[in-house]
């Protein structure tokens, strides 16, 4: 019935859709820890709303539960025992989502919108850290309304990663700050951007062998993504690769999107990259290489994630503002086409996502 | 100082920054992308020619050039060619040319203040045309742009043939990073060096959430990230401010106004202090009761309401009751072989 409707173009790698899609773009988008035995999938979107819904083995998505925040959603995260889920709005507040009770209940609360949200557990500890336009960067108790710790950001968080012990932050200042959790939070180390535009995502990736986390992969607006140890054992291990460009040269431009999301796969270590272009490509860092690249989209795509054993890849299609123009701010009316629906699609990815032979 | 004549500076066009190796290609180039009538596609030869043409043929304004950068698009100036371009733009995009990134080094004799000095203003200052030429009548010309005016201005700067050539374009497809972080590539383009090296984007912290009106930056007081120069563009607005920033300023995007203090978490967490934050309270009440009026009730009206709400309403609490518990998913589809071990 979809496809019917969809005219092609909106899903040419014939995904399986998700049920009851947001009505405004995803903005973030979050597969249930391994501590839930049923899959379950979270999406904030810019219509204020996070939804959840259960993916099922035959790929089957049913809308479970809905809730709202006073202002569009920027982030969400799930706590480690899946039971609840945090939503970080623009209203410049986090609100723990009780998936049981289905109650909502602030936990975190900035001077500015609160871009980003994510869960720490460490043996000793657990707690929030929110990442806002505030510059600052908060970890919380969830049971108490004043952060445990905040630390200064250089400029307004862009994107963060958090995989213990290590914590990563993008900032416009085009900064990156590493940070370790063990113990308790602290800064670890500022690493020189190794990209010349903004950053837009960020996420880290584990060793092979110590599966340990020792580096980020970072994506910026010049559809570019850079691969970054923290210690790197030889320099030439750092890189960066292009990727979200247009094949070709229109009238004799080649035009470059933004990198909308980065993400690790859970087993194989190798990664995909979401584009303002409307493509998806799975990379391997290690070879070098890109192992698929997706039909284009005829919309961006904003965000995506993999489930918790690598089965799913889910990706989010939806306008991303990327193409408005100064003079179409100026005269209020963006380009933005209310027509085009949202999707979100799922994927089976475990094969594609295969590193390269060795 | 043999190597003098090594490298005469490209013609370039004022528009996009793109470099080539005749005036006559320029031309056509400025004719074909930048002074081309959208609607009957005929060729001006000018800014305000086509403005013109528009105007009196089509009746449309046109506010800017086609295909321009963003600080570039200015329609009212008259460029053809490399004639018209102001003088301050030659000198950097000279500057950049020969690799000096801004703010460096570079005080070869070039002074700093070599923003915006009308020849009036020249006088006191140092050095900013060669001592002893005076401007002439036509205005300050470009030290150098012009073959026909080298007779006058023999002391070419020699920041001009700075033997340090740029190589845009040819980097391997996974250069390493090493080379790549820890030495910013010279700029070849001053716009592209504006948004990237010499402006780290501090300005625009006016805090988006409290930006009444949504006011474009100036072109050069912001940084930008589109322009790339030639080859390329990067699709993104220009203003060097995350999409997601850009698009909350939205009056459509504006958080409901809250009530002051929310009952159930702690009261002390919100306290709008700052009178800017006032002040956006009312404004986004403000835009969003305007809105009201005229639209389709996208998000809810604004109605002070409890702060738990339930969205849509949903059949059961999620995690508890559910189905039977599905072995570890080899998900959606009848799926090949499989699973192998890692």
């Amino acid at each position: 019935m979809f496809n019917q409707l969809g005219g092609g173009n909106s899903n040419p790698n014939k995904d399986v859709e998700v049920a009851s899609p947001p009505e405004d773009t995803v903005s973030a988008l979050e597969f249930s820890p391994p501590s839930v035995p049923q899959t379950f999938l979270v999406a904030g979107s810019w219509d204020c709303r996070v939804r959840c819904w259960e993916v099922e083995a035959s790929g089957k998505t049913v809308l479970k539960a809905v809730q709202g925040m006073d202002g569009p959603i920027l982030d969400v995260a799930w706590h480690d025992d899946g039971s609840k889920v945090f939503m970080a709005s623009t209203d410049k507040s986090v609100k723990c989502w009780d998936l049981a009770s289905n109650q909502t209940m602030q936990v975190a609360a900035h001077d500015a919108p609160v871009k980003t949200c994510h869960w720490i557990k460490a043996p000793n500890y657990t707690c929030l850290m929110t990442a806002s336009w505030d510059k600052t960067l908060k970890f919380w108790d969830t049971r108490s309304s004043v952060p445990i710790m905040t630390m200064n950001l250089t400029e307004r968080c862009y994107c963060a990663d958090v995989d213990y012990p290590m914590a990563v932050v993008g900032t416009a200042d085009r900064g990156i700050c590493v940070y370790t959790l063990e113990g308790k939070p602290a800064e670890f180390k500022r690493v020189e951007s190794p990209l010349k535009y903004q950053h837009r995502c960020i996420a880290i990736f584990k060793d092979k062998k110590t599966k340990q986390p020792t580096g980020f992969a970072l994506g910026s607006v010049e559809g570019r993504v850079a691969i970054q140890y923290v210690t790197p054992a030889n320099p030439k291990d750092n890189f960066t690769f292009k990727c979200h460009r247009s094949a070709g040269t229109t009238a004799g431009y080649q035009d470059i999107y933004a990198v909308n999301d980065v993400a690790f796969h859970p087993a194989h270590g190798t990664l995909a990259t979401v584009g303002s272009d409307g493509s998806f490509s799975f990379w391997d860092k290690d070879a070098r290489t890109k192992l698929k690249s997706s039909e284009l989209i005829d919309q961006p795509l904003t965000k995506c994630a993999f489930n918790h054993n690598g089965q799913i890849f889910a990706y989010a299609v939806g306008y991303d503002w990327s193409k408005v123009s100064i003079y179409q701010l100026q005269l209020g009316h963006e380009h933005y086409n209310q027509a085009k629906k949202n999707y979100i699609f799922l994927r089976p990815c475990y094969e594609d996502l295969k590193p390269r032979s060795t | 100082m043999g190597r003098k004549k090594k490298k005469a500076s490209k013609p370039w066009c004022w528009y996009c920054n793109r470099e080539f190796d005749d005036e006559k290609i320029l031309i056509q180039h400025q004719k074909a992308k930048h002074f081309k009538c959208h609607i009957c596609h005929k060729k001006l030869y000018t800014g305000p020619g086509l403005s013109i043409h528009c105007m009196q043929v089509h009746k449309e304004a046109i506010d800017k050039v086609p295909n321009s950068l963003p600080n570039r698009s200015n329609i009212e100036i008259e460029i053809y060619g490399m004639e018209g371009i102001p003088p301050e733009d030659v000198k950097e995009h000279e500057k950049q040319k020969t690799g000096g990134g801004k703010g460096s080094d570079s005080d070869d004799d070039e002074p700093a203040a070599k923003r915006k000095a009308t020849p009036a203003l020249l006088g006191p200052g140092p050095s900013q045309v060669n001592p002893g030429i005076l401007p002439t009548p036509m205005g300050q010309m470009p030290p150098g742009m012009y073959p026909a005016h080298m007779q006058m201005n023999h002391m070419m700067p020699h920041f001009m043939h700075s033997p340090r050539m740029m190589m845009p374009g040819m980097r391997p497809l996974f250069p390493a990073a090493s080379v790549q972080t820890s030495t910013p590539n010279k700029p070849t383009f001053p716009a592209y060096s504006n948004a990237t090296i010499s402006a780290p984007p501090t300005t625009s912290n006016s805090d988006p959430k409290e930006n009444g009106d949504v006011r474009p930056p100036a072109a050069n007081t912001c940084p930008l990230v589109t322009s790339t120069g030639a080859g390329s563009k990067i699709i993104h607005p220009p203003e060097d401010v995350s999409l997601e920033e850009i698009r909350a300023r939205n009056p459509k995007y504006r958080p409901k106004p809250k009530p002051d203090t929310h009952i159930q978490s702690a009261p002390a967490m919100i306290t709008p202090t700052s009178q800017a934050e006032v002040a956006a309270h009312m404004s986004a009440a403000v835009a969003a009761a305007r809105q009201q009026a005229m639209r389709r009730p996208l998000m809810q009206p604004v109605v002070l309401q409890q702060p738990v709400r339930v969205g849509v309403p949903v059949s059961v609490p999620p995690v508890m009751g559910m189905l039977p518990v599905m072995p570890q998913f080899n998900l959606m589809r009848p799926l090949q072989p499989d699973n192998s071990t890692i």
